[in-house]
């Protein structure tokens, strides 16, 4: 587990998420990367052996960051908004 | 510096690497020359489809057409179990899957377009059948409710573009065929009963000398028939594929429509690869000649189109990720039928292309192989025969 | 409706040139995946953080571009919204209009447009070693826009290795995050007094950068945080939560010594420097060149900033890394340029400013550039091990690459070796392996990265769901 820090600011409203059916408080304006580096989830994505991935580039080029939100495949957890009632899934051979 | 062989391959795609490894095999002094690297073009960028029911493009135009196109099926018959058997003829891993093939039809036009198609097949000795709903459901059950019926072709399959050329190209070099990559064929003069091959790489220019010389270089065909001024007629084609990111376990057929353009299935490492013939657009010189150097451009159009009529029979496929689509281009020729055989009036030079030559490549490489080796080959190959179309 | 310019890319060159067409009276509309403008420099928080600017230090220029691009009426934005391939409408042989493929939080759609400006930036260079998939291991680009724009710290413990000035900036933004720096490495020698005096000639308006720099390390000195030079990080295995390191000396030329120490971190932020983003312009056909100082392969273009492929103009990192200041330089000349093309009149003494400001620019980012050039083909040699990963996405190990060399001696470009080997065929389209690829076809062949050749980029550069192709053909 990595364990990341919120460093203390201002934050937009609190709103809840699921990752694996685990209920995980975020807050509005942070990416679903943060809110799950936050929440120290081990893996986002899997790899085709099962290694575990986390974030890399938190920019959009790697997709080691990739999950499934709502049923959609492959999305980029460092460039989705987290929204309140996302159910998020860890992405299964990338 | 000049060397002499018995047979100089033009062209390093599937055909060219299959022929260099027969003609080795047999004993013959083989020299393959590619101007790029192996497998680049139309054999690297192919579906991998193995066709042996005619495709869509054969009976768009009707059962007349239809019946044109299936004199071909001989070489596919001859490809159905050539392909089956050539992992273990090279000695190389190829990836090849012949798990049955199916053209969908969605509605009753195009159930009794496959009812006539079938009996054509059948009658060139192809095992092909209709099946219907119920068994749909049994054996395909992950095609949408639209698919009312089928033609289901066992033999039918996919082989792995990606691997199978230079994977022949690795049992030409073990058979003791020299290749020789970024090399280019810039000129072809037959003196004294010989070919002088004139190549060219980066560096330098060079001469070889060989008794026969097979022009296996795809869209290039025509260009290699004007070097040596013969008239070898073909019609470039630039088409499109996608292939969508990694899923389970789904479709394990080779998947095509009777009623549009469109082929699907799932490679082994779970991509699901879509096409079916939809247009890229070939890029032209001013004077209106293809420029086979430029990339064609993809299509707004095909690639929505593509996407729609995937979608339509697999609406599972609209979350999944497409990965990448590219194009390449390929040949026909005005009658559709492929050209194989000797390049007339040249005698020691010989040629194959046209149509789905990727399943065709080596039923294509084993009939020239014959001919250099003055042996009958086992297909008659007359329909085929590039002196159908004149000296012009 | 048909936009006069598409622009893909909201950071300094993006925002520089949208401007420079929007005042010239055309329409602008610009694509950009973050969710605000700013490119990756600037990476602002977010607007549920109730400021509309961050920190632009040492930037007094981005504020006002970044309002000025947000209040101007004629240009159109999407953020999180991906470009992921261009197309061309023809009309015969001529090209008649751009057709940008982009996917929208909402679906796919099509931007239609007379110009299209690529102004895509650049990512962190990818150098592979053994464990650099390993959680916890991250590049310094983000680490430090997690911190910039999420308030977030990756990790306590931090250890920050490459060769790259920004890694100096990165470790005191750390700092004052209140992170524990375990140690700095550095891959080089930092500059000497020498190297400082000539690039003296060059700093002339670039004082606060290098102000900057020198904040940095005053902080980093007081902080006492170890720094190595001429180490290298070459291994990295987890043990339960940690990441054990293993820093490796280098010589002049990169090349390991021998002598080695570990070290403990929860995150390794890696930064060797930038690799431009150049796949949409090698989709839509543009030629490239390699500029290892730049990058590695950029865009070729004119004066003008124009590509080899009509109406198709770039701007910024794609033309060879040289941050901040050039990007913005190159994104007004290239808007510049544009508005000319489509009709408007521009004055000399605009176009001469411009140039007198690229030229600043230029002889700054050629001063980093000598300073900071990596040795690519020894850092390509740190996973020359059988089981190193070269291709995160598809898992191709280096033992399968330098197999498929040996059985295949006819293989000699990076797209061969891509088709056999399926590295660079994952979701990131080959920007993380393409350059140890053809690295080592170089080093088995003996010859350059540069002979190796790039990967084709194909439409969608970034994977979009099949739905959205089917989107863009609706009008
Ligand atoms: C998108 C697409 C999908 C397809 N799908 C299928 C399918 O599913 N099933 C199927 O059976 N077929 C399919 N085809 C057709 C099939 O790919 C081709 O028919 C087949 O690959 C042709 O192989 P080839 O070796 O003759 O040509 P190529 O693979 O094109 O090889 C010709 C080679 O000759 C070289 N060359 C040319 N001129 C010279 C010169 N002067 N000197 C040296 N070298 C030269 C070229 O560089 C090239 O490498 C498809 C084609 C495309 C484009
Ligand atoms: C993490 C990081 C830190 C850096 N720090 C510094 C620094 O301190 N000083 C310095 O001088 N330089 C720095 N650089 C270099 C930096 O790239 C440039 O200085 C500057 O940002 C270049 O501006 P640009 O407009 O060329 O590109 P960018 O600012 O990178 O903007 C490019 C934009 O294009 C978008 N984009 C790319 N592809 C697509 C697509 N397909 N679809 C939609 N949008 C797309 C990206 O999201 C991005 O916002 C840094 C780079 C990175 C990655
Ligand atoms: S972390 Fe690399 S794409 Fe999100």
């Amino acid at each position: 587990m990595v364990k990341a820090r919120r460093l203390a600011t201002k934050r937009g409203g609190d709103l809840r998420i699921t990752f694996e059916g685990e209920t995980i408080t975020a807050f509005e304006g942070e990416t679903l990367a943060s809110a799950l580096l936050a929440a120290g989830v081990a893996a986002f994505s899997l790899t085709r052996t099962g290694e575990p991935r986390l974030p890399f580039c938190n920019m959009g080029t790697c997709f080691d960051c990739a999950v499934r939100v709502d049923d959609r495949e492959l999305v980029r957890a460092c460039l989705t908004d987290v929204r309140e009632g996302m159910q998020v899934r860890r992405q299964e051979v990338k | 510096m000049t060397r002499g062989y018995d047979t100089i391959v033009i062209g390093g795609g599937l055909l060219g690497c299959a022929t260099a490894w027969m003609i080795a095999r047999d004993g013959g002094r083989v020299l393959l020359v590619e101007r790029d690297q192996i497998n680049q073009h139309a054999s690297g960028s192919n579906a991998g489809s193995l066709h042996f029911q005619l495709e869509y493009r054969m009976i768009e135009r009707g059962v007349e057409a239809a019946r044109k196109a299936a004199e071909a099926m001989p070489l596919h018959l001859q490809a159905a179990q050539l392909w089956s058997d050539l992992p273990g003829l090279c000695g190389q891993d190829i990836e090849v899957k012949q798990t049955g093939g199916l053209m969908i039809a969605e509605n009753a036009q195009q159930v009794e377009l496959l009812e006539r198609k079938t009996e054509i097949e059948r009658s060139w000795g192809l095992d092909n059948r209709m099946i219907d709903r119920a068994e749909i459901d049994r054996i395909a059950p992950y095609l949408s409710d639209r698919v009312v019926a089928a033609a289901l072709c066992p033999t039918e399959g996919k082989a792995d573009a990606r691997t199978a050329g230079p994977a022949l190209a690795r049992a030409a070099l073990q058979a003791g065929a020299e290749i020789k990559t970024r090399t280019e064929v810039t000129g072809l003069v037959r003196q004294g009963g010989r070919w002088h091959v004139s190549v060219a790489t980066a560096e330098s220019a060079q001469r070889a000398i060989a008794e026969s010389v097979v022009i296996a270089a795809g869209v290039w065909t025509t260009r290699m028939g004007q070097m040596m001024g013969a008239h070898l007629p073909t019609i470039p084609l630039a088409l499109m594929m996608t292939v969508t990111q990694r899923v389970p376990k789904l479709i394990p057929h080779l998947v095509q429509h009777a009623g549009g353009r469109l082929s699907l299935k799932q490679a082994l490492d779970g991509n699901i690869l879509i096409g079916g013939g939809w247009p890229a657009r070939l890029i032209r010189h001013r004077d209106g000649e293809p420029n086979f150097d430029a990339k064609p451009e993809l299509l707004t159009t095909s690639l929505s189109g593509n996407a729609d009529m995937a979608i339509r029979v697999l609406p599972d496929l609209s979350r999944i990720p497409a990965i990448r689509s590219w194009v390449g281009t390929t040949t026909v020729t005005p009658d559709q039928l492929p050209l194989v055989g000797p390049v007339p009036g040249q005698p020691g030079a010989f040629v194959a292309t046209g149509g789905s030559a990727f399943t065709l490549g080596p039923s294509f490489a084993q009939a020239l192989a014959a001919l250099i080796e003055c042996r009958l080959p086992e297909t008659d190959l007359q329909a085929f025969d590039p002196a159908r179309y004149g000296r012009q | 409706m048909t936009q006069d310019l598409a622009i893909v890319g909201a950071g300094p060159a993006g925002m520089a040139a949208a401007l420079a067409v929007a005042e010239a009276g055309f329409s602008v509309a610009v694509v950009d995946e973050q969710a605000r403008a700013g490119g990756q420099i600037f990476r602002r928080p977010p607007e549920a953080l109730g400021e509309r600017h961050g920190s632009y230090r040492p930037y007094p220029w981005a504020r006002e571009l970044i309002e000025r691009f947000e209040d101007h009426p004629g240009i159109e934005t999407h953020f999180r919204s991906t470009a992921f391939g261009v197309l061309r409408d023809r009309d015969g042989l001529a090209s008649t209009a751009l057709e940008l493929a982009v996917s929208t939080p909402t679906g796919g759609r099509k931007l239609t447009s007379r110009r299209l400006l690529l102004a895509t930036g650049a990512y962190d260079m990818p150098v592979a070693f053994p464990g650099w998939t390993l959680p916890g291991v991250m590049t310094a680009g983000a680490v430090q826009s997690l911190l910039k724009s999420q308030k977030l710290l990756a990790g306590q413990r931090v250890v920050v290795a490459g060769s790259h000035p920004i890694q100096l900036i990165l470790a005191a933004q750390l700092l004052d995050a209140g992170a524990e720096i375990s140690e700095i490495a550095f891959a080089r020698d930092l500059p000497g007094l020498v190297e400082m005096a000539q690039s003296l000639p060059a700093i002339p308006g670039h004082v606060s950068i290098f102000a900057e720099g020198m904040r940095a390390l005053a902080k980093i000195l007081r902080h006492r945080v170890p720094i190595s030079r001429r180490t290298v990080v070459s291994e990295v295995v987890r043990t339960d939560n940690t990441l054990e390191l293993r820093l490796s000396q280098v010589d002049s030329d990169w090349k390991k010594t021998g002598a080695d120490h570990r070290v403990e971190a929860d995150v390794l932020a890696l930064g060797y420097g930038f690799t431009p983003s150049t796949e949409l312009a090698r989709q839509v056909g543009c030629d490239l060149s390699w500029n290892s100082a730049g990058g590695g392969w950029t865009v070729s273009h004119d004066a003008g900033f124009q590509s080899s492929a009509p109406d198709v103009f770039v701007a910024g990192e794609p033309t060879g890394v040289a941050g901040a200041e050039r990007a913005w330089a190159e994104g007004h000349m290239a808007g510049l340029t544009i508005a000319a093309s489509l009709g408007a009149a521009i004055q000399p003494a605009t176009l001469a400013r411009a140039r007198r400001r690229l030229a600043g620019a230029a002889r700054f980012a050629g001063v980093m550039h000598t300073m900071f050039e990596p040795r690519r083909a020894a850092l390509a040699e740190l996973s020359r091990q059988e089981e190193t990963v070269i291709c995160r996405c598809e898992e191709i190990r280096n033992g399968t690459i330098e197999d498929a060399l040996q059985n295949n001696p006819f293989m000699q470009s990076a797209s061969a070796v891509k088709l056999e080997c399926r590295s660079g065929m994952g979701p990131c389209q080959g920007r993380y392996c393409e350059e140890t690829v053809a690295a080592r076809i170089a080093a088995i062949h003996e010859t350059s990265i540069e002979a190796s050749g790039y990967f084709n980029a194909h439409l969608p550069v970034k994977p979009v769901p099949l739905q959205d192709y089917r989107d863009i053909g609706d009008e």
